[in-house]
């Protein structure tokens, strides 16, 4: 039962017309699993065999017949052999079970049948076996145990009843969690056996194989308790033999300055799960969290060193020593709890440069109501997020930022130079006029082209007339009003004035006097003065009178 | 003669609304991209809150470094508010790695220098540490970290933009210069006083260079190289000041004023830029 086996149907020699159907059998369920070939060359004669494959399964224990399949072979019917099958309840042995027993089998050994709660108990599962290939490694129920790393040790021969077997032990350990007497094991492996009348190669391998699984028997442990006499105060469970060596960074610290205090505790027991006491005990010492480190001189770990590391900061300059360190364990050899100590290590340290001198307390001041009391822990995380803002640089930094406040700056400049513009225009009276002038000439040039082509000569040499006053007026900064003809030959000639501008001037003046007092122009003359009038009025425009002398 | 003030009255007619709504009709497109933008900015939020409550969870729990990790892991965004730095800081701090937990607390403080929470964990992350560990602030110091670095170029750059509208105003309007001097001169001297602060906590953020110790014990050599002797020690949370830097190594001077060299990768340097700062 919850067994399979595999029916082989095989056609040598030839081939059948078409694949055979599975046999319907009460009680039994057969599938086909497939086929497969093998072509041999024996003796200068080739042969070829074709198997069918089923695989056969049993719903309840009894005999079994497999009823003879038939198939068409070349036009010829071959009929194969009834064959019974015995299925049997499991755990029934078997006339096979029996011989892989003696090709093969497993033994759980243990150092010991008696240990204390938390010791190590070396273990040793041992396979015996003349001949098999490993499929997995053992298996080990261990309900009340903790169990180590299983090693494989180099296979040995060993001599067993007149027959040689390989001898192949994995080494573990376990270590009991509770106390009593417990079963540990049984122990259980899968092996790759030789199948009874398996099939040799032309080569001598062995071609059958199949599956067996080994048992060995459990084992009866008695866990003791640990004692509960003289148990040392800082007993935290370590049971085994080890010994503490302490080492300081350095023996000479300002306060407030750290000294690495470096505990190693070696031995014999499951190192890595030693811990040391707590030094928080220590008074005038900040201690800090150790860190440690693990090292193991066999390949259980069951042997070796682990080392704490931990930072303690005197705050006091009064410090002389460190207190003394040790740790407690259970030894099983000697059945008793031992303790390890290292003494005190005496230490100077140095005031602090900043630190003002302990002041003497003569007596401890009453915490006032209203002080707020010194915190014993951070404050707790926020439940909300908040405004999420982009990693970026400050604003100061940012150029466009900068480059905005040049804008007001900018503008109170601009306003300012347009101010102080205006200020010296208002204070400088000749540039006004010069400014106000200019834009008269501007309009009266455009009256003399309007005045002429209307043809009213008396408006066209009035404004003539107006603009050359009020010109050389702005230049000579005279009133406008004062001018006349006369100023040419008075202040004009004298100041060195360009001749071929004073007679066109003069000839301007003859002209307006001369239409003042009678004579009529036509259009055509108009037209004809007008631009001579604008071209003096723009060399007169373009004199720097403050530059010629005056005679 | 001046026309009387009359008061209009717009009766909105059925072609306004049919304006408006083929406006919008016409324009769709673009509203679609608006409300399309607004709901991913919201799902985009809801993502960066739902991790910031998952790494609470985990503080919660006391998986302080996993709980680290997820508010690191929030950064990559490229953003950053207070809460998660104070957070981060927390998680460093439970988890044993005090000169982290300092340092996102100094982020903290940068953006949020008035919340209170902030202030306390980080004076109780720095009384965690050996007394004297941390240089002891000047007056001008306190009194510009009451703003953020943001805050005070804001202040001034208003009061810059006040003090020369007024200046403006008076040569625009020679006639008001007078009843608005008051007003320009203590805007001006508002303004220097800001940029004055400005230029202290500007100072204060970018040349005074800090770094925290973030390795659980260290030691400050005299020289910037491995055989150079030992000068003294310092430990996991400790803010030194620099003073120079040399390949790998950085020149540090601590509270008592001892100068010496430690390998940059033991040290935090705390960054110039957080969040809007």
């Amino acid at each position: 039962m919850n067994e399979s086996a595999t029916l082989l149907l095989k056609f040598e020699g030839g081939l059948p017309a078409e694949v055979p159907a599975a046999p319907n059998v009460p009680g039994l369920s057969i599938a086909s699993i497939g086929q497969s070939s093998q072509f041999n060359f024996i003796n200068g004669q080739s042969s070829s065999i074709l198997s069918y494959n089923f695989l056969v399964r049993a719903a309840q224990p009894g005999d079994y017949t497999i009823p003879a399949l038939s198939a068409m072979v070349d036009g010829k019917t071959l009929t194969s052999q009834p064959l019974k099958l015995r299925v049997l309840k499991s755990g029934a042995p078997t006339a096979e079970s029996e011989i892989i027993g003696k090709n093969a089998f497993l033994k759980l050994v243990a150092a010991k049948n008696e240990v204390y709660l938390g010791e190590v108990l070396p273990l040793e599962i041992r396979l015996y076996a003349r001949q098999g290939n490993l499929r997995q490694q053992p298996q080990l129920s261990q309900d009340g145990f903790t169990v180590g790393k299983m090693i494989q040790q180099p296979v040995t021969k060993t001599l067993i009843n007149n027959q040689y077997y390989s001898l192949l032990i994995f080494k573990t350990f376990v270590i009991p969690v509770k106390t009593g007497r417990l079963l540990l094991g049984p122990a259980t492996m899968l092996l790759a056996v030789p199948h009874p009348n398996a099939r040799v190669s032309v080569f001598g391998e062995i071609v059958d194989w199949m599956d067996a699984t080994l048992t060995a028997d459990a084992l009866t442990i008695e866990v003791n308790p640990l004692p509960t006499n003289n148990v040392p105060s800082d007993f935290n469970g370590a049971v085994g033999s080890y010994s503490l060596n302490l080492a300081l960074s350095t023996n000479a610290v300002t306060v407030g300055d750290p000294i690495t205090l470096t505990v190693q505790i070696g031995g014999n027991g499951p190192i890595e799960s030693l811990t040391l006491s707590s030094l928080d005990t220590w008074r005038d010492f900040k201690v800090y969290p150790p860190i440690t480190k693990v090292e193991t001189t066999d390949q259980f770990g069951l042997g070796g060193t682990k080392t704490f590391e931990q930072a303690i900061i005197p705050e006091n300059a009064d410090t002389k020593e460190l207190p003394p360190v040790s740790f407690s364990f259970f030894d099983p050899e000697q059945k008793s709890y031992r303790t390890v100590t290292h003494p005190a290590t005496p230490i100077i340290v140095r005031p602090g440069p900043a630190t003002p001198a302990q002041p003497t307390i003569v007596a401890t001041p009453t915490p006032s109501a209203n002080e707020p009391k010194p915190a014993a822990d951070i404050v707790h995380i926020k439940s909300r997020l908040g405004t999420l803002a982009r990693i970026r640089a400050p604003l100061i930094q940012q150029t466009w930022f900068v480059a905005l406040q040049g804008l007001p700056l900018l503008a109170w400049l601009s306003v300012l130079l347009w101010r102080k513009r205006e200020e010296s225009l208002t204070n400088n009276l000749r540039l006004r006029r010069q400014r106000k002038v200019a834009e008269i000439i501007r309009g009266g040039r455009a009256d003399l082209r309007r005045l002429a082509a209307a043809n009213q000569a008396e408006e066209f040499f009035a404004t003539t007339f107006r603009l050359l006053q009020e010109q050389l007026g702005e230049r000579l900064d005279l009133p406008a009003s004062a001018i006349t003809e006369a100023v040419v030959e008075e202040r004009l000639r004298p100041r060195g004035v360009e001749e071929e501008t004073l007679t066109a001037l003069e000839g301007i003046f003859q002209t307006c006097n001369q239409a003042r007092y009678a004579q009529e122009s036509s259009e055509q003359e108009l037209a004809a003065l007008a631009p001579k009038v604008e071209s003096v009025l723009r060399q007169l425009q373009r004199l720097n009178l403050s530059n010629l002398n005056d005679e | 003669m001046t026309k009387p003030a009359t008061a209009q009255l717009r009766v909105f007619r059925h072609s306004d609304f049919g304006f408006l709504s083929s406006f919008v009709i016409r324009h769709s497109t673009t509203w679609l991209i608006l409300a399309w933008l607004c709901a991913w900015s919201v799902a985009r939020a809801d993502d960066v809150s739902t991790a910031f409550d998952q790494a609470n969870r985990l503080y919660e729990q006391g998986k302080f470094t996993e709980a680290a990790a997820a508010y690191e892991k929030m950064f990559r965004q490229g953003q950053a508010s207070p809460a998660l730095y104070f957070n981060l800081g927390n998680a460093f701090f439970k988890a044993g790695q005090v000169g982290r937990a300092v340092l996102n607390y100094r982020l903290a403080e940068r953006l949020a220098p008035r919340d209170p929470d902030v202030r306390a964990n980080l004076k109780f992350a720095r009384s965690s540490v050996a007394t004297g560990a941390t240089p002891a602030p000047s007056w001008w110091q306190r009194w510009t970290s009451r703003l953020r670095l943001d805050e005070w170029t804001l202040l001034t750059s208003g009061a810059l933009w006040i003090w020369l509208g007024l200046l403006t105003l008076g040569q625009w309007r020679p006639a008001l210069r007078k009843s608005l001097s008051g007003y320009t001169a203590t805007t001006g001297v508002g303004a220097v006083l800001l940029a004055l602060c400005l230029g202290l906590e500007t100072y204060n953020r970018f040349a005074v260079k800090s770094v925290i110790v973030s390795a659980r014990e260290v030691v400050v050599r005299y020289g910037p190289w491995d055989e150079s002797p030992n000068y003294f020690t310092v430990r996991d949370g400790m803010e030194l000041s620099v003073l120079d830097s040399k390949g790998g190594w950085v020149q540090v001077t601590d509270r008592a004023k001892r100068i010496g060299w430690l390998r940059r990768e033991q040290v935090l340097f705390v960054p110039s830029s957080t969040g809007s700062s």
